[in-house]
């Protein structure tokens, strides 16, 4: 019961935080949205930082188990690229708010984050599925065998950016119709 | 009183490095032996003949002279009058650099992979005294040693050489060593260092007493494994930087969690040299 | 005219010595034929690899082999370390040499004319102890690689060195027990005392290429070339003729060693007399070296690897060792291998013998072995 509570204020703030910005956005706002007192919000999280933390674990959290799977398939990494790229844009589109978050606050914001989210702490889970990802890849022969960062910063800044400029209005089509050239394109870029 | 076990040491292809490993223990108890025969120990003239004990130091190969006889031949003759056969180091285990093992050919069936139920295996390159010197006793007393799948030990080769290390807790920490010649750092990460994932005990048998090659600064180059020496073995092999071979016995994601998580955690006291020298930053400025 | 083949065994390795004649030897042909193949091996390996490879040449000198190839690296790159790497150095090849000489003696010459285990029980006592001091340092012996192109991997407390200095007394007063400064043996005596100190003369000839340690080079190791022989080493020569290497050639400067050269030229007592006073010359160096390490120096200064050649040469157990190398993409394209017993036995003809061979000829058959041994015969060497 609680942990389901928890899981619906993490997604009014999420839509909050999209819609007004992580820093105008206040527990009390939370609250007025989940129909709660500011007092009874206290007892799910203690602040709004908490709040934050959580957040990002759950999405990592989301983010590894699906790409967990992904690894696990018997498929080739170009194969197993597409469905990264694919997994993201559907995420971006049926959960802008996730994307969002994490683009936009955790990233441009890791000072809230410095006080247990250091490193990759929050992340990990994402962060050790993309590691195994990649070292599969090389292990096959099927990825350049190259600096961890570089990959990941092309991989992830690309798909990124694009999730980005969709949820601005600028792409001209779909996210969808850029499943199949951004895959290529990735491919092109980190195959061996 | 039970006559002394007839003990006979032939060097096949070596460089004679696990008999001079073995001179460095007190070789007083190698009284309650008969050597029949020892290629630098004084001891009878070298016949073929039945033992109970064959130490076969080295690889064995094709078109090569010992003694007078053809190598291959020697060996198996040697081979089948011997009650029990030990394969000392790694050329007569798994054939090292010079040639094939006894039993394994690095990690393929060797030419006496048949007969490997009366075969001990002593990997190492060298292969430590200690080790030889309780198969031997253990041999005499006619006490069982437990082996593992590949004929060896499980006494000395259930640990991995990362065991006792002193530079294991720069290993939990994730703080690898950037350079050679420190007394800080992890050398898995850089430096090639084989310890998590090589079976020997070489950081709780110490060697001649007092150290280790990882202790001294020197990674662990594996060479007590089937593929001793690999290629590149003072370079960590990585794929996208991440270690192509992790701790023996966990997960890649349950490895690279953990790592990711110490990493995080930066353990500050790690961070710093541990003994700093008085006139070290005057250095550092001139 | 009878020819007597045999093996000689019980030294590192073996060699076939063929003799002609029935009680004097007219001739002598030395054979080795256990080919291990290093230098091949060694092709296209990263340059590091061989500090793991080379010491494996030999489980006796292996660590001279580690020097020569750390040294040929940075000679290729033009690399200089630190004193206190070079102190260290010195001190653990230094030991390397003592427990050679010791094993020699004891385990490979002695049992030749005498046998007594006893000898050999409390020799390789005192080299286990050497084993442990060079440990302190080098993490292990045999086959440690500590000494790496830039400088050591080791960094050492001041209790560690401490320990060696204490360690390097005590030795000292072990090796005074085996010969003592004023070059008095009791053990030299015993052995002596039924065999006449002429014998064995070589070809008065000697060539000292390394400068490690205390050791002077009288010459220059680029007149040094290999040639093929019937067996499977090769013969080492100076300009086209052969030389001996080794203690002798090495210590014939100091006045003790010179003055039983004047007794005796270079027959198997002054060649053995050399090589055992030679160890407290070598234990005075180290002892006077250890003091003047600064803690505070780097053990190793990192460098930038390059296309290049290099070509060195040291003063192993047995004389001068010669490591060339040619490195392409920091891999080993070449890499050569010239040993102190390939100039001392090689294996040429009566007109122009090498160094044993001249040793041998016209002496009674009976002491083949020892005058062959004292030449402290390294055939897992020679056999690279």
């Amino acid at each position: 019961m609680r942990e389901k509570k928890k899981l619906e204020i993490m997604h009014t703030a999420l839509k909050l935080f999209a819609k007004k910005g992580f820093f105008n956005t206040t527990i009390a706002d939370i609250a007025k949205e989940m129909g709660m007192s500011v007092g009874n919000m206290y007892n799910y999280f203690p602040s709004k930082e908490s709040l934050a933390k959580e957040l990002l674990l759950y999405t990592a959290r989301i983010f590894g188990d699906e790409i967990k799977k992904i690894n696990e398939m018997d498929i080739s990494t170009k194969e197993k690229i597409k469905k990264i790229v694919e997994l993201y844009f559907k995420k971006a589109k049926e959960e802008p708010e996730l994307v969002d978050y994490f683009m936009r606050v955790y990233l441009s914001n890791k000072e809230i984050f410095s006080n247990g989210c250091e490193g990759m702490l929050c992340v990990s889970p994402f962060v050790t599925e993309i590691m195994i990802f990649f070292e599969e890849g090389v292990r096959k022969k099927e990825l350049k065998n190259q600096d961890f960062f570089a990959a990941f910063g092309l991989f992830m800044g690309y798909i990124g950016g694009l999730a980005f400029l969709n949820r601005e209005n600028i792409l001209g089509k779909s996210l969808d119709e850029y499943i199949e050239p951004v895959s290529e394109n990735i491919y092109n870029a980190l195959k061996a | 009183m039970r006559s002394k076990p007839k003990l006979l040491w032939i060097d096949a292809v070596s460089c004679n490095g696990c008999s001079h490993s073995f001179f460095n223990i007190d070789l007083s108890f190698l009284d309650d032996f008969e050597l029949l025969y020892h290629p630098l120990l004084p001891s009878g003239d070298f016949k073929i003949q039945s033992s109970d004990i064959l130490i076969v130091e080295g690889a064995i190969k094709s078109n090569f002279l010992r003694l007078g006889f053809d190598l291959n031949e020697l060996i198996s003759k040697l081979f089948f009058k011997a009650k029990t056969v030990i394969a000392l180091g790694t050329c007569a285990v798994y054939g090292g650099i010079f040639g094939e093992g006894l039993v394994f050919n690095k990690t393929s069936k060797g030419k006496f992979f048949k007969c490997k139920d009366k075969v001990i295996n002593i990997p190492g390159c060298p292969a430590h005294p200690e080790w030889l010197f309780y198969v031997l006793n253990m041999l005499k007393e006619n006490k069982k040693i437990v082996l593992d799948e590949l004929n060896r030990p499980v006494e000395i080769f259930s640990y991995t050489s990362h065991m006792g290390c002193t530079r294991n807790e720069y290993f939990e920490w994730k703080v690898d060593a950037k350079r050679f010649g420190e007394k800080e750092g992890c050398l898995f990460y850089y430096f090639g260092c084989q310890g998590p994932f090589t079976h020997s005990s070489c950081n709780k048998i110490l060697w001649n007493e007092v150290n280790s090659k990882p202790r001294a600064g020197t990674p662990c180059f594996g060479c007590t494994e089937p593929l001793f020496p690999k290629e590149n073995l003072f370079q960590t092999e990585t794929f996208m930087g991440i270690p192509a071979n992790i701790p023996l016995g966990v997960s890649k994601r349950a490895y690279l969690t953990l790592s990711g998580i110490a990493k995080s955690l930066t353990n500050e006291r790690l961070t710093k040299r541990l003994i700093k020298c008085e006139n070290e930053d005057k250095q550092k400025d001139n | 005219m009878k020819i007597n083949k045999k093996i000689i065994n019980k030294i590192e390795g073996e060699a076939t010595l063929k003799i002609y004649g029935d009680k004097v030897i007219e001739f002598a042909e030395i054979e080795f034929w256990q080919y291990r193949g290093i230098e091949k091996y060694l092709q296209n390996r990263h340059y590091m690899d061989a500090l793991v490879i080379n010491p494996r040449v030999c489980g006796i000198c292996g660590h001279s082999h580690l020097l020569a190839t750390a040294k040929v690296i940075e000679n290729a790159f033009g690399i200089k370390v630190s004193k206190k790497a070079e102190i260290l150095r010195e001190i653990t090849t230094g030991l390397e040499i003592i427990q050679n000489h010791i094993k020699w003696f004891y385990v490979t010459l002695y049992p030749t004319l005498i046998q007594d285990k006893s000898l050999i029980l409390k020799s390789l006592s005192i080299t286990s102890f050497i084993a442990k001091i060079i440990a302190v340092i080098a993490g292990q012996f045999p086959h440690n690689s500590y000494i790496i192109p830039g400088g050591v991997t080791c960094d050492l407390t001041n209790l560690d060195i401490l320990r060696v200095k204490e360690d390097l007394k005590k030795l000292q007063e072990k090796i005074d027990k085996i010969i003592d400064k004023n070059g008095d043996s009791n053990d030299l005596k015993r052995l002596f005392e039924k065999m006449d100190k002429n014998i064995g003369k070589g070809l008065n000839r000697f060539l000292v290429l390394g400068d490690n340690l205390y050791f002077k080079p009288t010459g220059d190791l680029t007149f040094v070339k290999e040639e093929k022989t019937k067996s499977l080493s090769k013969n080492a020569l100076y300009k086209d003729e052969f030389f001996e290497v080794g203690p002798l050639a090495r210590n014939l400067h100091h006045p003790l060693i010179k003055s039983v050269y004047e007794n005796y030229q270079d027959s198997v007592y002054t060649r053995i007399f050399a090589r055992l006073y030679e160890m407290h010359l070598i234990l005075e160096k180290i002892l006077n070296e250890i003091d003047k390490i600064d803690m505070c120096e780097p053990s190793f200064i990192d460098y930038t690897p390059r296309n290049s050649e290099g070509k060195i040469a040291i003063e192993a157990p047995r004389g001068s060792l010669i490591h060339s190398i040619e490195i392409s993409d920091e891999k080993i394209k070449e890499y050569n291998i010239i040993v102190p017993t390939q100039f001392n036995l090689s294996n040429s003809t009566k007109e122009k013998p090498s160094p044993a061979q001249a040793a041998l000829i016209k002496e009674d058959i009976k002491w083949s072995d020892f005058i062959f041994k004292c030449f402290d015969v390294c055939a897992v060497c020679n056999t690279h």
